[in-house]
């Protein structure tokens, strides 16, 4: 700008140089001063077109001109408020809308992970889906057998999560960890910060007291101390060496992990028996060499899996169970499951954009209908089609940007929104803000829907219509049948986009009434439940283990409103999966029947009566059975049904793990219960489930599960409160209530659902807008027809019900195509649906009354207009 | 007056790339100095000059700074520039071939055919 005003002032300077010059030359030939200066002035010409010609020469008259337009557009919005406010507010909602569903798609769908290469990693895990297990993870000695053996993989890697509790004693903290194996990071791609990562000789449990520290960790427990390599930190009250620092960005997948150790194993872990003995806790990782691909990938460890079951005991067995190993693309594989509905999400809010658009361009369209005589005049007297393009473009892009900037007010409400909906929990998810790069796809977006918008508004205004308008005009006729039919057939689209809407909305909501009414199998109401984890340094065996849970459990029913309390490796809708083999004493497998992994359970206390089960036959276990040497066990009735067809499970014995073992190893069923749903309330596969007494336990994780009298929240302070008296290094993590456990588990239905809801809403308003626009505005134009009409005897009611006829044609067609489009979005959402058929009758029912209700109100007003118009007010108008 | 002729299209701009090659000139300079070199004979269109300069000065064929006037004023100065000369040396190339083909064109004489 500074640079524009000096140009000008240089160039006036310049010009008054020249025309003072001359004119003293003039003087100087005789001219009297007066007459020079005159003459000097005639002579040189119009001072105001030699400066516009020279500011085209430099290129600046088209800064000029658009600054003209952006005026001019933005007097002529400043004019037609009611216009200006709905178009802001339609674009602002849309393009926000869009926006922040963006955000979370380009998070954790679209942004590659934050390594190098980071399209070259891959995942990989054993499937046995014969035996109802989907995912099993990789076994340490599927590590050691693959390692350098794959020629496809450039580096191979596994992991663990886990839990460590950290900190001196008193002060101690439970941290998410990870244990991986040397070539972790050089896989990912990623070097330390500080230090040096894990080497081979760091992999037993004579030399893995090693850690890693992410800067997180190492900036707020350790203050960023340059020199803390070499220190020694306390894990699970051992000392452990901190051998380096990772660097600032360094994040693996969603994990949370805020220390890394080296994954140590025995050099019994690493035996062929071990290979199918993954349990979905050690997951494998691996970078394809260049050249290499997924399918090559994929091939060789097939070969290799071939070549190894020669000598396998198991091979046959796992081959019934249809044993596989999967290679897919790591990050693909870590958002394969919320992928379906964010992509459902984006194309909701995709049409709730389109709807928006078609709603603006109709409000444009009748917006340049009523400008139709000014512009052929103007063109008329010469103003070029190029000169009327860009108007039309300036004033829609000055519209569409500034809706924009409101939109990415409307984004940042809108990620929260969706945080709030749970978009937290998602994977990738911290990545979701409004960052640069959303900005730019904002402007980006709101430029492309000005253009978008700008061009049927151009090809309306610039149409060889000079003649025809200037005189339908003088006609007062009906103006352009193109321009009606346009206007009609984006209502027709727009109605059957928001039927779409409304029905996929429709849809969501019904499966997540079906999934609430899924009964869990017990009782969930006046549950808290936590989880403890024991160190085994403290406690090394099944006797310690039992005697902190009898002490809890005690202490927990001493508690006032305590009815009853219990302890179990599992509950029900953890997140945590738990199955294992088992053995039926003396059954023969089925010839082709593959063996199956059961959900097990080892309970303790009055777990049973603390859930609500159900008893179908014989007895719960109780406290007594955890301290009694008696091997008993209660299995579920899909268990009893599967195995004991005949019904008479009680009594029979059964052995942990796929093998028979001796007599006295065997479990006695002494109790069938009721089935529950083990991972959520719309899992509907029968799995089967066993439950052993606690005293049988190994595993050092436990969840404690107490029914009280009051609401179960009150009693969270009380749990910890306990647990830290009989051991002060303990905390109970993830204390919830069992109804909360279960909201949590609808989460991902309840959220997409609201969230069509919503669209749909906003998609209905912004259809009666444009229902209500196109109609005013056709009762407008027709106002001397129908004046001339009633002057002739034409009924109010007549004149009423052909506006609302044509109201029901357009709603009836808008209608149809809404239908066949809720078949196919049905259809697609297939995967999101629960007990839901794609096309559900009273869903449709329901969408075409309420888009009936809403069309037709929105057309009510006009036509009431249409038939109270005066013959003779609109005659004499013109 | 009589003697003066109008210019043909397209010349004024070699006309002035001409002027200023010889000395850096001021606008009203430049108009003087082609009325000079011209033997009186062009008579410029004052109005038409500025565009002509500022064109000129866009596609970086001459430059401006401002500096004193021989009568003690502000005035802008042009120069030619590297493109400028280059441009002046292929037009005048070119005016020239274009002048001696329609000079031989017109002295034809019926005998020539």
């Amino acid at each position: 700008m500074r640079r524009r005003r000096d140009f000008e002032y240089n160039m006036a300077q310049e010009l008054r140089f020249h025309i003072e010059r001359y004119a003293e030359d003039l003087v100087r030939s005789g001219v009297s001063p007066e007459e020079a200066s005159r003459r000097a002035r005639i002579e040189f010409g119009g001072v105001n077109t030699v400066k516009g010609e020279c500011r085209e020469a430099r290129g600046l008259q088209f800064l000029d001109e658009l600054s003209r337009e952006l005026r001019y557009a933005a007097r002529l919005l400043r004019k037609t408020p009611g216009f200006t406010v709905t178009a802001l507010l339609t674009t602002a909602v849309c393009l926000g809308a869009n926006l922040a569903v963006f955000a979370v798609i380009d998070s954790i769908l679209l942004r590659p992970l934050p390594f190098p290469r980071a399209n070259r990693l891959v995942t990989l895990f054993n499937t046995y889906p014969k035996a109802g297990v989907e995912r099993d993870g990789s076994s340490i000695t599927n590590y050691y057998e693959r390692r350098g053996q794959i020629p496809a993989f450039g580096s191979l890697s596994i992991y663990r999560y886990g839990t460590a509790t950290l900190g001196e004693p008193g002060f101690t903290e439970r941290e998410q960890i990870t244990r991986v194996s040397p070539e972790f990071f050089s896989t990912l791609g990623v070097g330390p910060a500080m230090g040096r990562t894990f080497t081979e000789a760091e992999t037993t449990y004579e030399t893995n007291s090693v850690a890693l520290l992410t800067d997180a960790c190492w900036r707020q427990q350790y203050s960023a101390d340059p020199h803390v390599i070499g220190k020694q930190i306390r894990v699970d009250g051992l000392p452990v060496t901190v051998i380096g620092v990772l660097p600032p960005a360094f994040r693996f997948l969603s994990s949370e992990a805020r220390i890394y150790f080296p994954l140590a194993s025995h050099p019994q872990d690493r035996i062929p028996l071990q290979r199918h003995s993954g349990g979905n806790v050690t997951q494998m990782i691996a970078r394809l060499r260049p050249g290499a691909t997924l399918a090559q990938a994929q091939s060789q460890i097939d070969a290799q899996n071939a070549v190894l079951e020669v000598d396998d005991p198991e091979a046959r067995m796992m081959a019934d169970a249809g044993f596989r190993t999967m290679v897919v693309p790591l990050h693909a594989d870590h958002v394969a499951a919320v992928r379906p509905t964010l992509l459902l999400l984006q194309a909701g809010v995709l049409a709730l954009l389109l709807i928006g658009a078609v709603n603006l361009v109709n409000l444009l369209l009748i917006r340049a209908g009523s400008r139709v005589k000014e512009l052929a005049v103007r063109q008329a007297l010469g103003a070029s089609r190029g000169h009327v393009i860009s108007e039309t473009l300036v004033e829609t892009m000055l519209l569409t940007l500034a809706g924009g900037l409101l939109g990415v007010v409307v984004a940042a409400g809108g990620i929260r929104l969706l945080s709030i909906l749970g978009t937290d929990s998602l994977p990738l998810a911290s990545g979701i803000t409004f960052n640069a790069r959303m900005a730019m796809v904002a402007i980006a977006a709101s430029a492309a829907l000005g253009i978008v918008l700008a061009a049927p508004i151009a090809w309306f205004n610039i149409r060889g219509h000079l003649a025809n308008a200037l005189q339908s005009i003088a006609r007062g006729g009906t103006g352009s049948h193109a321009a009606q039919r346009l206007r009609h057939s984006f209502i027709v689209a727009q109605i059957a986009l928001a039927f779409i809407l409304l029905s996929g909305a429709g849809l969501l909501g019904l499966s997540l009434k079906r999934a609430m009414a899924v009964s869990p199998g017990f009782r969930p109401d006046h549950i808290l439940t936590g989880q403890i984890s024991l160190p085994f340094k403290n406690y090394p065996d099944e006797a310690a283990r039992l005697a902190f849970t009898e002490k809890l459990i005690r202490r927990i029913d001493a508690q006032p409103g305590v009815v009853a309390a219990g302890v179990a490796s599992n509950v029900p809708l953890s997140g945590k999966s738990g199955k294992s083999a088992v053995k039926v004493k003396g059954r023969l497998a089925r010839p082709g029947e593959s063996p199956r992994a059961l959900y097990s359970y080892w309970v303790g206390g009055d777990y049973f009566t603390a859930l609500g089960f159900t008893l179908r036959e014989g007895r719960f276990l109780t406290a007594a059975d955890s301290r009694s040497a008696e091997r008993v066990c209660a299995v579920d009735e899909d268990f009893a049904r599967y195995y004991f067809p005949d019904g008479n499970a009680l009594g029979k014995h059964l052995f942990l793990g796929s093998n028979e073992g001796s007599d006295a190893e065997a479990f006695a069923i002494v109790g069938v219960v009721g089935n529950v749903k083990q991972a959520g309330l719309t899992d509907d596969t029968a799995q089967g489930a066993v439950y052993y007494p606690y005293a049988f336990r190994t595993d050092n994780d436990v969840f404690v599960a107490v029914r009280t009298a009051f609401p179960p929240q009150s009693l969270e302070s009380a749990l910890q409160r306990i647990v830290r008296q009989i051991d002060p290094d303990l905390p109970v993590n993830d204390i919830q209530s069992m109804e909360a456990r279960i909201s949590d588990s609808l989460t991902t239905r309840r959220s997409p659902a609201l969230l069509a809801g919503l669209f749909s809403a906003i998609a209905l308003l912004l259809t009666a807008i444009g229902t209500y626009g196109v109609l005013s505005y056709a009762v407008a134009q027709r106002r001397r027809e129908i004046g001339l009409r009633m002057a002739l005897g034409a009924q109010p009611a007549q004149i009423r019900s052909q506006f609302l006829s044509l109201a029901f044609r357009l709603l009836a067609c808008g209608m149809l195509l809404g239908f066949a489009g809720a078949w196919a979005a049905g259809r697609a959402m297939g995967t999101v649906l629960y007990h839901v058929p794609a096309l559900d009758l009273s869903i449709l029912a329901g969408a075409a009354g309420v888009m009936c209700f809403v069309s037709l109100a929105a057309c009510l007003v006009p036509s009431q207009r249409a038939a109270r118009i005066s013959p003779m007010e609109s005659l004499a108008e013109e | 007056m009589g003697k003066t002729v109008d210019l043909l299209p397209g010349t004024l701009d070699m006309l002035i790339l001409k002027a200023v090659s010889l000395k850096p000139l001021h606008g009203y300079g430049v108009l003087l100095r082609i009325r000079q070199i011209s033997g009186e004979a062009l008579e410029i269109p004052q109005g038409s000059l500025y565009p002509a300069l500022y064109r000129l000065e866009h596609h970086d064929l001459i430059t401006a700074e401002w500096a004193q006037s021989e009568n003690n004023r502000r005035a802008k100065y042009y120069t030619l520039t590297a493109a400028g000369r280059r441009r002046l040396r292929e037009e005048t190339a070119g005016w020239n071939r274009l002048a001696c083909a329609i000079a031989a064109a017109l002295n034809t004489t019926p005998e020539e055919l």
